[in-house]
């Protein structure tokens, strides 16, 4: 673990004159390419459905702007790294957001195995991936469902403000049975306000990365355990603030800031974008402060009862670099 | 003392209780560690062990059985090694309710015995017994073997409690582990006792008790002694194929 931000620094030098093309596959550059940005017109759209709301600050990374703004400018920089998101994540993990991936969803076991589903109930289960983009963690819900459980009833409703991430996650999903089965479906949707989602009707409630952009991560919550049926989950996977190492965290500080915003500036020409980013992990809750806001919105947490010799409440994954919260809502 | 210097440091004051004040609250109110929830899921969850085992399948049926979802289990992290943390809570939290000794005159060392049969009973009373071994392979998972040890201090520290034994001497410490390891011992006999009535788990115990009796006395020093008994134990997890 000690030699891991040398190692980053080595592969970043190496990379520096290179394109992205090298942490791309082939497929991934042509529904990148496919891709032209209309992040105008969508920062106009939650420019617009914002303007309405009472002012307080809120901060945008290190600034402080008007909470109205901030909406529209997160949507602003995820509408400018729409096309280079996977990518940038590569980078700005070290590859390892792949296996967080991987093991938060593995760990949420999401799907019914046949012998757990008596006939005559509804069959699979109902998943909303909220901040999903371009649905990474949607199609390891579905994957794992379909391969593991054998469950081939699970869907799953991917939801973001950014019609950009949408789009990119519904090319991908186009070619994919998915699709076909109709086990897949989009939603544009402000995470703090979704509406359109019946309360108790989903099993599980999911949001990879995204919490952290959230203006209210409180009313984001409350939205979750409205949604959710009594006994269905809330998960999220995000970075954390601190690293339980100090030493580690002081290089990975380094790291991160110096680092994350030229890495940006060479993968999609827009430092800000990325600098925002890095400050936005900053900004965030720690991981006792966030479970208090999970506790606080009515749900139970997993592990919480404890003695005080283990780690409870949360999980922290790579040294603490990114964190597994979840919380049941009571039956 | 070589072997529990072995032990991975978070485990080895579990062994020793150095560091700790006589666990014990005399007025002995010890409310349940578990939340509501989670008494409901795991205490249905344990009516299927006998048919589903120590297993996520048991766990599942559980709550689904008191109105909670597939995905619900999400709850435990540890999953079905939850089903047997509760288990030894709640039948070390029960023991007292178990047993009613007969006469004053009754002696510690009896009652202990007693003690120990009628927790040992409880395996069987409770169908667990016949899946017990699956238990012991969770427990003796690398993660959970701090809890395991833990429980397993809690209850040999509840059985000298009940026994009546009140001497807060050097022997405290001594007691304590080497009831430990005697009771694991046992209940490793019981998971393959075919006797009838677990007779042979009984004269397991008997001649263990027997052997504490006898060397125990002889032997002066506490720290030798908890050394033993550690290295007794770490050896038993060895048996059951734990690294350590
Ligand atoms: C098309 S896949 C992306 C699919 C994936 N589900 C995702 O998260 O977007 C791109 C990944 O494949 C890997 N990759 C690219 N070229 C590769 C190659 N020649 N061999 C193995 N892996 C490669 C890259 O590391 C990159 O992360
Ligand atoms: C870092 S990406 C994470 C994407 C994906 N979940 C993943 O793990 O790869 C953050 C996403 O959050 C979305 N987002 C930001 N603020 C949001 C909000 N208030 N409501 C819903 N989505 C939001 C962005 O559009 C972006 O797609």
């Amino acid at each position: 673990m000690s030699t891991f931000a040398p190692q980053a620094a080595k592969r970043l030098r190496l990379s520096l004159p290179a394109t992205t093309r090298q942490w791309t596959c082939r497929a991934c550059a042509q529904q990148r390419a496919a891709f032209s940005s209309t992040s105008r017109s969508s920062e106009q759209q939650t420019t617009d459905r914002k303007s309405t709301r009472d002012e307080g600050t809120t901060h945008f990374g290190f600034s402080t702007v008007a909470e109205s703004a901030k909406a529209s400018r997160v949507g602003a920089v995820f509408s400018s790294v729409a096309s280079s998101y996977d990518t940038m994540n590569d980078l700005m993990s070290l590859g390892i957001h792949r296996l967080w991936k991987d093991h938060f969803v593995r760990s949420l076991n999401p799907g019914i195995r046949p012998a757990f589903a008596p006939s005559g109930e509804p069959r699979g289960q109902k998943i909303l991936d909220v901040a999903g983009g371009t649905g990474d963690i949607a199609l390891r819900h579905l994957d794992h469902a379909t391969n593991i459980n054998r469950d081939s009833h699970t869907s799953v409703i991917i939801s973001d403000i950014n019609p950009d991430m949408l789009a990119e996650g519904q090319k991908r999903f186009k070619q994919s049975p998915y699709n076909r089965d109709g086990r897949v479906s989009f939603l544009e949707a402000n995470a703090e306000d979704i509406h359109t989602i019946e309360s108790n009707s989903i099993d599980l409630y999911t949001v990879a990365f995204g919490i952290r952009n959230f203006t209210h991560k409180d009313k984001a919550l409350r939205e979750a355990f409205r949604v959710l049926k009594p006994g269905g989950v809330f998960a999220c996977l995000e970075f954390t603030p601190n690293l339980s190492n100090p030493v580690l965290n002081a290089i990975y500080k380094r790291w991160s800031f110096a680092a994350i915003p030229l890495i940006g500036q060479i993968v999609a020409a827009d430092r800000d974008s990325y600098q925002y980013l890095v400050e936005s992990i900053e900004r965030f809750p720690t991981q006792r402060e966030f479970m208090g806001m999970i506790k606080e919105a009515g749900f139970l947490i997993p592990g919480e009862r404890g003695d005080g010799q283990e780690h409870v409440g949360w999980e922290d994954l790579s040294a603490g670099i990114a964190a597994i919260h979840k919380g049941v809502k009571p039956a | 003392m070589r072997n529990i210097l072995r032990v991975p440091p978070t485990i080895r004051p579990l062994l020793l209780h150095a560091s700790r004040a006589p666990y014990h609250s005399y007025e002995h109110v010890q409310p349940s560690p578990y939340r509501e929830a989670e008494r409901e899921i795991l205490s249905a969850g344990l009516t299927h062990v006998p048919t589903h085992g120590f297993t996520h399948e048991a766990l599942t049926t559980g709550a689904k059985d008191v109105g909670y979802l597939e995905v619900s289990t999400n709850l435990f992290p540890k999953g079905p090694f939850e089903l047997v943390n509760y288990y030894l809570v709640t039948q070390r939290l029960g023991l007292k309710d178990r047993i009613q000794f007969p006469s004053e005159k009754m002696g510690v060392g009896a009652r202990v015995r007693s003690l120990v049969l009628e927790r040992l009973r409880a395996n069987v009373d409770s169908g667990v017994q016949p899946r017990w071994q699956e238990a012991l392979a969770l427990m003796s998972l690398a993660e959970n073997i701090p809890a395991s040890l833990r429980e397993l201090r809690d209850l040999s520290d509840e059985i000298w409690f009940l026994a009546g034994d009140t001497a807060v001497d050097s022997s405290w410490y001594t007691k304590r582990a080497s009831l430990a390891g005697i009771y694991a011992a046992t209940e490793v006999y019981q998971t393959t006792d075919q006797s009838a009535d677990f007779r042979d788990t009984e004269e397991f115990l008997d001649r263990r008790l027997e052997g504490l009796r006898t060397v125990g006395s002889a032997m002066g020093n506490t720290m030798e002694w908890v050394g033993f008994q550690g290295g007794a134990l770490v050896n038993l997890l060895r048996s059951k194929g734990v690294r350590i």
